[in-house]
């Protein structure tokens, strides 16, 4: 099996298994309790959190079940604090957490999305003119999870603090947490949301990391854990998971290679192959995620024919591939008929090997070479 | 006091010498439906009851799904001796309820102290002292509360309506053509409805369908077994017909090939299970491929009789029934249930005969591409529990 699945998610490590193994078997105290047993755990809790801290040079981090309910947090508990009015921005490659959250702000608030460019990054211009004082939020994530494109948050930041220093800037991170460096107080990102399943760690598990202790109103109400801000008992295996995988994710490794050793040699085999976002080789390019159309092959046949040789990779985003619509991100681009009826996601970990991608390109050629003769006629 | 399931049946009153036969099929239908629950199962005065059930409403909506039950009311069984206790009994199955009511007395046992009048009257008269809510409407009441004195006193007011038709077994077994779409699964119901087995087959072209496709198809199956009992599914693999066609046939007559071939697998299928009809969710002129002359086209080769229940209904007809049925939701998932890829884009409307032929012609090796199909068609039981155990794989 060749799994290139892991934008959707990924494998967790033997690490990340047996850290939730033990603190499941062993370390099951509630750190809230008072004994010695429990009081250790929530040592183990704290120190899990300054690994992530110093990782983003966050001042506080909050533990949450993931990255769809760190984006709620951010978005929900930070408007809440605010009198309503105002504009919200976010790209129009967001992930549905993000755009879903914005949307149903209430009202008086206006949520607008930022247009992309063809390579997948935000239009800077048309975000410039669209922000001004009256600006109350602006979400856009690090790396998008279709495309792949990096988004130039350094230049966002610094538009921000030019024209509306009181805005929040919300960034999304889950596709770029540990692949990415990023600190947050250098880099003017007041939030930023992660999720332990998409870097080898467990699944229900993530964290929503702010630059500065700011006010945000808890959206989960309760006994008052994480400063107040989530309320209920700390899921603990989780967050030793999620520090197992923070420590042991590879700093080093040849996804950007292969990537590009992937991409050229389907060019080479596949007439037509459509490149959806950066070219692989840009500086904006994110290494794990390569998005390809092989008209006229239509992206679920691909994908099951790709499957059915062992290969598994995802149509348009895996949180939308059930609802059979058009990829929102790869239309903002602008992209063709033909690129958005047919777009394939492969995305890497840093355990995919030469031989996975060998295995991954004949494949796609072997697939392509036996569908592409039929079309609708 | 014990809870208990009376069940009447509907069209079985209508049978002559072979009754017996149909009752006793009904009610090996309705012990099988609540086997979950109990087995006090008894036929009894042209009536099934059903004792020993703790959660009623589960055990009732069981019933009601059984092919000739006609209504399923939820009744209580008591002495009949201390008529008083009878009455707060009858008095109790009334709250909640408002409106106007009569009290209905049947008494199989002649020999009570009381006569039907008398029973009507101090029942009633003990329900209006306790509530005050309630009327008396001897000739159109909103609720009529029963009481029939046999061996002990039998009380009921609710009345929930069964789905009708025939026992399941009573007619043979057919084998349903099940798509995926809003419409088989409604023509399967119907025939299934009049007491007949099902046996369905789906064609499943992987790449161009995957997984989810499949296992919606299934949850169809599972939907209509929780009415008929086990359905026998067959999955025949479709991909080598579907692209044969592609390459060989006119576009225009790809559906109409696919649609003859279909047609010739499923009959053979049938032979080889012992159907006796075919069932297909067409309707005329819904698609290019249900014209009448096109459906002339596909009929031909059907060595049995193709039933088409739905035949004459419009889309939102049949939308309703399914809604009813409830497979409405499951077959508007989105997974597509047959790949555009192999959909022309003008197929024939009005297709002559001699020219489907020269085309399905063009595929000269289809009398063995049929055969595989049915030769190597995976075979799945469905049952209402879902548990879909494989028989038999490559070799059926």
């Amino acid at each position: 099996m060749v799994y290139l699945d892991n934008a959707a998610t990924t494998r967790p490590s033997l690490a990340v298994m047996e850290a939730v193994a033990h603190s499941m078997a062993e370390a099951y105290f509630n750190p809230s309790a008072l004994y010695k047993p429990a009081v250790e755990v929530s040592k183990r809790l704290e120190a899990a959190r300054k690994l992530i801290m110093d990782e983003l040079q966050a001042q506080q981090v909050i533990f949450t079940s993931g990255g769809t309910e760190a984006n709620n947090l951010a978005i929900l508990g930070h408007t809440a604090r605010r009198r309503p009015g105002g504009k919200v921005l976010y790209s129009l490659g967001e992930h549905p957490s993000v755009k879903a959250a914005c949307e149903g702000l209430p009202t008086g608030f206006e949520a607008l999305g930022i247009p992309l460019e063809q390579d997948g990054r935000i239009s800077l211009p048309a975000f410039e003119e669209m922000l001004d004082e009256k600006t109350a939020l602006v979400c856009v994530m690090q790396v998008n999870n279709e495309t792949g494109a990096i988004q130039p948050l350094k230049e966002i930041a610094a538009l921000v603090k030019e024209k509306c220093p009181e805005a929040w800037l919300h960034v999304d991170g889950v596709q770029g947490f540990m692949r990415i460096q990023v600190r947050l107080r250098e880099a003017g990102i007041d939030s930023y949301a992660l999720s332990g399943h998409k870097i080898h760690g467990p699944k229900g598990i993530g964290a929503l990391a702010l630059s500065s202790r700011k006010s945000l109103k808890a959206q989960m109400l309760g006994g008052g854990q994480e400063a107040g801000l989530r309320s209920g008992t700390e899921n603990t295996p989780g967050i030793a998971g999620l520090m197992a995988a923070v420590a042991g994710f590879p700093r080093e490794h040849t996804m950007r290679e292969l990537k590009q050793g992937l991409y050229e040699r389907l060019l080479e085999r596949i007439p037509g192959l459509i490149l959806n976002g950066p070219v692989p080789s840009a500086p904006f390019a994110a290494d794990h995620i390569l998005n390809l159309a092989f008209p006229p092959v239509r992206a679920e046949t691909m994908l099951h024919a790709l499957e059915g040789r062992g290969v598994f990779v995802s149509h348009g985003s895996a949180c939308s591939s059930r609802k059979a619509r058009h990829s929102e991100t790869l239309k903002a681009m602008g992209a063709s008929q033909a690129a958005l009826e047919g777009a394939i996601r492969f995305s890497l970990s840093p355990y995919t090997t030469e031989e996975d991608i060998e295995t991954a390109v004949l494949a796609c050629a072997e697939a392509y070479q036996a569908l592409q003769a039929f079309t609708r006629r | 006091m014990t809870e208990l399931l009376l069940v009447k049946y509907a069209e079985i009153h209508l049978k002559g010498l072979n009754r017996p036969y149909f009752q006793s099929l009904l009610l090996k239908r309705v012990k099988e439906a609540v086997r979950p629950f109990t087995r006090e199962v008894q036929l009894y005065d042209s009536r099934i009851f059903v004792r020993g059930i703790e959660d009623t409403e589960a055990a009732m909506e069981r019933v009601r799904r059984v092919f000739g039950v006609h209504a399923v009311c939820p009744a209580v069984e008591m002495e009949k001796a201390d008529f008083d206790a009878v009455c707060r009994a009858a008095a109790d199955l009334m709250t909640g309820l408002d409106g106007t009511f009569k009290v209905k007395a049947r008494r199989a046992d002649k020999r009570y102290f009381l006569d039907s009048p008398q029973i009507n009257a101090q029942i009633g008269g003990c329900i209006l002292e306790q509530h005050s809510q309630l009327r008396v409407d001897v000739h159109a009441p909103e609720h009529v509360l029963n009481v029939e004195i046999r061996d002990q006193a039998l009380l009921y007011v609710r009345e929930i309506p069964g789905v009708g038709g025939l026992p399941t077994g009573s007619s043979g077994k057919a084998m349903l053509m099940l798509s995926g779409g809003i419409d088989s699964p409604v023509a399967g119901y119907m025939i299934a409805k009049r007491g007949v087995v099902l046996d369905a087959v789906h064609f499943f072209s992987f790449p161009y369908t995957g997984e989810l496709a499949k296992e919606k198809v299934l949850s169809l199956a599972r939907i209509l077994s929780s009415y008929c009992g086990v359905i026998k599914t067959h999955i025949v693999s479709f991909t080598k017909i579907q692209e044969a066609i592609h390459a060989l046939c006119p576009p225009e007559y790809a559906t109409l090939v696919m649609r003859r071939l279909m047609v010739r697998i499923a009959d053979g299928l049938a032979a080889r299970e012992g159907a006796s009809a075919l069932i297909t969710g067409e309707s005329i002129g819904q698609v290019a491929s249900q014209t009448m002359e096109a459906l002339a086209a596909t009929d031909i080769l059907a060595t049995r009789p193709v039933f088409r229940p739905l035949i004459g209904f419009d889309k939102i007809e049949i939308i309703r029934l399914a809604e009813q049925i409830g497979t409405y939701e499951t077959s508007s998932l989105p997974y597509e249930d047959c790949c555009t890829v192999f959909t022309p884009r003008h197929p024939v409307t009005r297709p002559k005969l001699p020219k489907v032929q020269e085309a399905e012609d063009m595929i000269t090796d289809a009398d063995m591409m049929v055969q595989e199909a049915i030769d190597s068609a995976e075979v799945l039981i469905i049952t209402p529990d879902g548990t879909g155990a494989e028989v038999s794989g490559e070799n059926a």
